[in-house]
């Protein structure tokens, strides 16, 4: 397992969006997706996903749907629903502007100043 | 937001559904978790407990996940409602006490809203009711009236033609009763007369068949009739065929042209509707006619109002006041129907009204006083919820739950009694008294009583958590205080000051309307009502216009009713004492007074009139049956009408009519006061009158008189209870065809005439009994506070030698003094309060002595008697209590 970062306030929302945006997922799955591809580098704290999909849930942006886990067990499914997706780019643009600005700004040299 | 209530919603409605899923998920989260630990090579024990601790608190997640989906203020109600319910349980006196005031307090708001409601709010049940007017009259002058006035036949064809901007139509006055026969059914039912548009100005279209024609309501046109939905049912078994077919009303057939849909109702309420026939003859002399109009669409009020003034200003009658009043201006104008309606009784309603709001004060100020001494004695738990981290705001949500909670109860239960309330008051009022059909407990009825009960809970169950903060609780340590000595004490006695100002001016009304009704119900009737039984008949039949066969009836009747053993006897008048007599205009012909016109009340008698009622002779003589029908006409005066008029006693000998000669003087006997003849006059009184003889009674007269008054035969018997019998057969013997319509004693009488004072009576004595029982409530509370809640502080003074005796005055002097305070601030409302009532009261002034004392001796009995509590004091044993300390 690689180094772990932190995961920045209000990050965690858009993480879950994408994470169940590409294959509807029971909450132990959304788990296993982000860590799969943030490259094992999010490690998300188990006792704020339950919350945060509860959240999102409550506000209309993932679907719940009760299905059969790989293992034959009862399990929840979230799926992410048309509004969901719409946060989903609203949120990404966002955060790749700022990552830009972010990257831009470190870069600045002193004679640029 | 939308989707989040959405979702809210769905938690809340199946919220076990929605913990279970929650469990559910989060385990499953858990066992997935352990499984991949498994896996990759830990022992099962280990990947448990790493799950586990991984996971955190199952029980704050989960809280999280319930926040989430905003279910967290609720979870938090819950509990506190829970709670809540818990302390209540642990304290029933006071929340028993607190329920009961509230029941009673918003029951009677309740039920007097609901009258309210169906008499002022309430649209009428007509299509567009704010199109529909009646007419009213302003006059200027010496003597500035506006009111509703009635039209005569001339005015009516002014308003008819001249007034483009309105549909108008006319009817009788109101609707009498009569038989109608059809087929082979014969049935005593209210009748009505309309004009041809009468209906259409309601907009009320048949059910089957049309409404009168022009042709049907000009005066001998044919006669047709429209039934009533439920006639047409029960007389015709809702036969489509009976359309054509005719039905005997007064004698005469009329055809059916018409029957009114289900449900249908007019002003005049009646159950079969005949065509006026209005014109300038006859009752269309005087202003016997009842106009309704309907706004064109295309016209304005303005314009309607503009062409009503121009059109009636033509009229003789306009013409007449205006001779008669020099200077004084007379304006028609049209009022909506709705205002028009319940104008009469908007008074009484709102003073109800206003009633039952001092009760919900005074239950406000109770529960206020009660909830004050609750603080006091949760100062402990208080300070331990808040000594424990719980927030001053924490604390007061809590109060504020409980007291919801109570508020919640008071109401549902307030509803109930409400709608009981309401059943018996209706019980109470004589049918057609009130101009509605039916008084629901509507919509707008319950979100009255919310909002009341809303008010109540802010007013008796915030206000009082929010004056006595935790802090200041915390300083006045429990029980600590001396007699007197704290601010919470002296705040509940002024809440009691002021509920028993409210209870005074209460009970100062109601004494007035009472000494108002025993001073009518005792006025010396004039006559000797014992022994007396009375039955009415309707003449209101074309055979009776003969004033031949009309006498033959009187004749025939009483001879039967002379025969039968233990009458001893009987006579015939058109109106008799304590009712409303017919008005007539007679002029004098001698004397100073030649000339002059005056009206009157006019009663047509056969002889014994005054021999059967026992109504004392005080000049010449009564009526005979010599005075028949080509005899000089004659006439009988009462006192008043010589006293009044003539200036004198003894009238006899002088002429009214040019020839109708007054033979005799009786005295006067009560009667209902005619509106308008005298004004400001009470409900009974004794009034001018004439006594004329039946048998010379005109036919023109007789076929009037009889749409108006239905006569009745008196009969004076030593056994009255075989009289009704006897009058059935006697009346049958003269004509097979008359059915006996009602029996009725004098006291029957004097009832209907009060009635609508006895009513008043009724409620204002409910509703003030209820705030004096509320007050003595308030003021027993607090005396048996301060005895129960200073039980040691009484036991220290009686150790110091104070006697019980002192003890008892020290505690008791705290409620009577309240009490005292209440009642001068009660006198003080008084003088502004009551002065309104005066157009109710007969016979007694606004600041009545003997009620005033009535209202403080009743006042100071309750108040000893809720101060009984000081009682207690005597039980107490000083030594014990130190020693408990």
């Amino acid at each position: 397992m690689g180094k772990t970062a932190d995961l920045l306030p209000g990050t965690l929302d858009m993480l879950i969006l994408k994470a169940v945006s590409l294959k509807p997922l029971h909450g132990y799955g959304v788990l296993l997706r982000i860590r799969q591809i943030s490259g094992n580098a999010l490690e998300i704290p188990q006792g704020s996903l339950y919350p945060a999909l509860y959240r999102l849930e409550h506000q209309g942006l993932i679907a719940p749907e009760w299905g059969q886990s790989d293992n034959n067990r009862r399990a929840k499914y979230y799926t992410v629903t048309a509004a969901g997706r719409r946060r989903l780019r609203e949120e990404a643009a966002g955060w790749s502007r700022l990552a830009a600005a972010i990257a831009a700004a470190l870069r600045a040299t002193s004679e640029e100043v | 937001m939308f989707a989040r209530l959405r979702s809210l919603v769905r938690a809340l409605m199946s919220r076990g559904d929605f913990e279970a899923g929650l469990t559910e998920e989060l385990l499953c989260h858990i066992e997935q978790h352990v499984e991949d630990l498994v896996r990759s090579g830990v022992s099962l024990e280990e990947a448990r407990r790493r799950a586990r601790m991984e996971f955190g608190g199952i029980n704050t997640v989960k809280e999280e996940c319930r926040e989430a989906r905003g279910l967290g203020t609720f979870d938090a109600l819950e509990r506190e409602c829970r709670y809540a319910a818990r302390q209540l349980r642990r304290s029933p006196g006071f929340a028993g006490t607190v329920v009961l005031t509230l029941a009673l307090a918003i029951g009677a708001n309740t039920a007097s809203f609901s009258l309210l409601n169906a008499l002022l709010l309430k649209n009428l049940p007509y299509a567009h009711p704010e199109r529909i007017g009646t007419l009213y009259a302003r006059t200027s002058g010496p003597e500035p009236s506006d009111r509703r006035r009635t039209v005569d036949g001339e005015q009516w064809e002014h308003v008819r033609d001249n007034v483009p901007s309105l549909v108008s139509a006319v009817s009788g006055m109101r609707a009498s009763g009569l038989n109608v026969r059809a087929g082979s059914v014969a049935q005593y039912v209210q009748a009505g007369r309309v004009s041809a548009q009468y209906f259409n100005v309601l907009a009320i279209h048949p059910l089957i068949g049309r409404n009168f024609s022009e042709d049907e309501d000009r005066p001998h046109g044919p006669r047709a009739a429209i039934l009533s939905y439920r006639l047409w049912q029960t007389a015709l078994g809702g036969q489509p065929s009976a359309l054509g077919e005719a039905v005997l009303l007064k004698g005469e057939p009329h055809t059916i042209i018409g029957v009114l849909p289900e449900g249908a109702t007019t002003p005049l309420n009646a159950d079969v509707y005949t065509a006026l026939q209005p014109s300038r003859e006859g009752e269309g002399q005087s202003a016997n006619f009842v106009a309704i109009m309907r706004l064109r669409d295309d016209a304005t009020w303005q314009q309607a109002d503009a062409e009503l003034a121009r059109a009636l200003s033509e009229t003789v009658r306009a013409r007449r006041f205006a001779s008669t009043n020099p200077g004084a201006q007379v304006t028609y104008y049209a009022v909506p129907l709705q205002k028009a309606a319940t104008d009469t009784l908007r008074p009484q309603v709102l003073a109800l009204m206003l009633a039952a709001g001092f009760i919900l004060l005074i239950a406000c100020a109770n529960i206020a006083g009660l909830t004050l001494v609750r603080m006091l004695h949760r100062t402990g738990e208080i300070n331990i919820r808040l000594a424990l981290g719980a927030s001053r705001w924490q604390v007061q949500r809590q109060l504020w739950v409980e007291h919801l909670l109570l508020a919640c109860l008071g109401a549902t239960a307030g509803i109930g009694v409400g709608s009981l309330a309401l059943r018996g008051l209706l019980r109470l009022v004589p049918e057609r008294v009130l101009p509605v059909a039916t008084v629901p407990l509507d919509r707008r009825v319950l979100a009255f009583t919310l909002a009341l009960s809303l008010l109540t809970y802010i007013l008796s169950g915030v206000l009082p958590a929010l004056f006595s903060r935790p802090g200041d609780l915390r300083s006045s340590a429990s029980g600590r205080g001396v007699i007197g000595g704290d601010s919470s004490l002296r705040l509940r006695q002024a809440l009691i000051a002021g509920e028993v100002a409210l209870t005074v001016v209460l009970l100062a009304a109601t004494g007035l309307l009472i000494r108002t009704l025993i001073g009518l119900q005792t006025i010396p009737p004039g006559f000797n009502p014992t022994g007396v039984i009375t039955a009415k008949a309707s003449l209101d039949d074309v055979r009776y216009h003969d004033p031949a066969v009309f006498r033959k009836l009187l004749a025939d009747s009483l001879a039967a009713l002379r025969e039968t053993p233990g009458v001893q006897s009987a006579a015939v008048g058109l109106t008799l004492p304590y009712e409303r007599a017919l008005l007539s205009a007679v002029t004098f012909s001698d004397g100073k007074e030649a000339g002059k016109q005056i009206t009157t009340n006019e009663v047509y008698v056969t002889s014994d009139y005054f021999e059967t009622l026992q109504i004392p002779v005080l000049a010449g003589r009564t009526i005979t049956d010599a005075d028949g029908v080509d005899a000089q006409h004659v006439v009988v005066v009462n006192q008043t009408f010589a006293r009044k008029f003539l200036h004198q006693e003894n009238a006899v000998g002088r002429y009214l009519n040019t020839n109708l000669l007054i033979v005799g003087v009786v005295a006067d006997t009560v009667l209902s006061s005619a509106a308008g003849l005298n004004a400001g006059t009470a409900p009974l009184t004794r009034e001018e009158t004439i006594y004329v003889p039946a048998a010379q009674v005109d036919a023109k007269l007789l076929s009037l008189v009889h749409g108006f008054f239905q006569p009745s035969w008196i009969v004076r018997s030593a056994s009255p209870s075989g009289v009704p019998a006897q009058v059935q057969r006697a009346l049958a013997s003269a004509d097979p065809q008359l059915p006996v319509s009602g029996f009725y004693e004098m006291n029957d009488l004097m009832a209907a005439t009060l009635a609508t004072q006895r009513i008043g009576v009724a409620l204002l004595a409910g509703i003030s009994s209820l705030a004096l029982v509320l007050s003595a409530v308030g003021i027993f509370a607090l005396v048996a506070n301060i005895v129960a809640q200073r039980t040691r502080e009484i036991g220290i003074r009686m150790a110091l030698g104070s006697t019980i005796a002192e003890t008892m005055f020290q505690v008791g002097r705290t409620g009577v003094g309240a009490s005292v305070l209440g009642l001068v601030l009660g006198l003080i409302l008084c003088a502004g309060a009551l002065p309104p009532m005066r157009s109710v009261l007969f016979g007694v002034g606004v600041y009545d002595g003997p009620t005033m004392l009535a209202v403080v001796l009743t006042l100071a009995a309750v108040t000893l008697l809720a101060t009984t509590p000081i009682l207690r004091i005597a039980r107490i044993d000083p030594a014990r209590t130190l020693r408990e300390e």
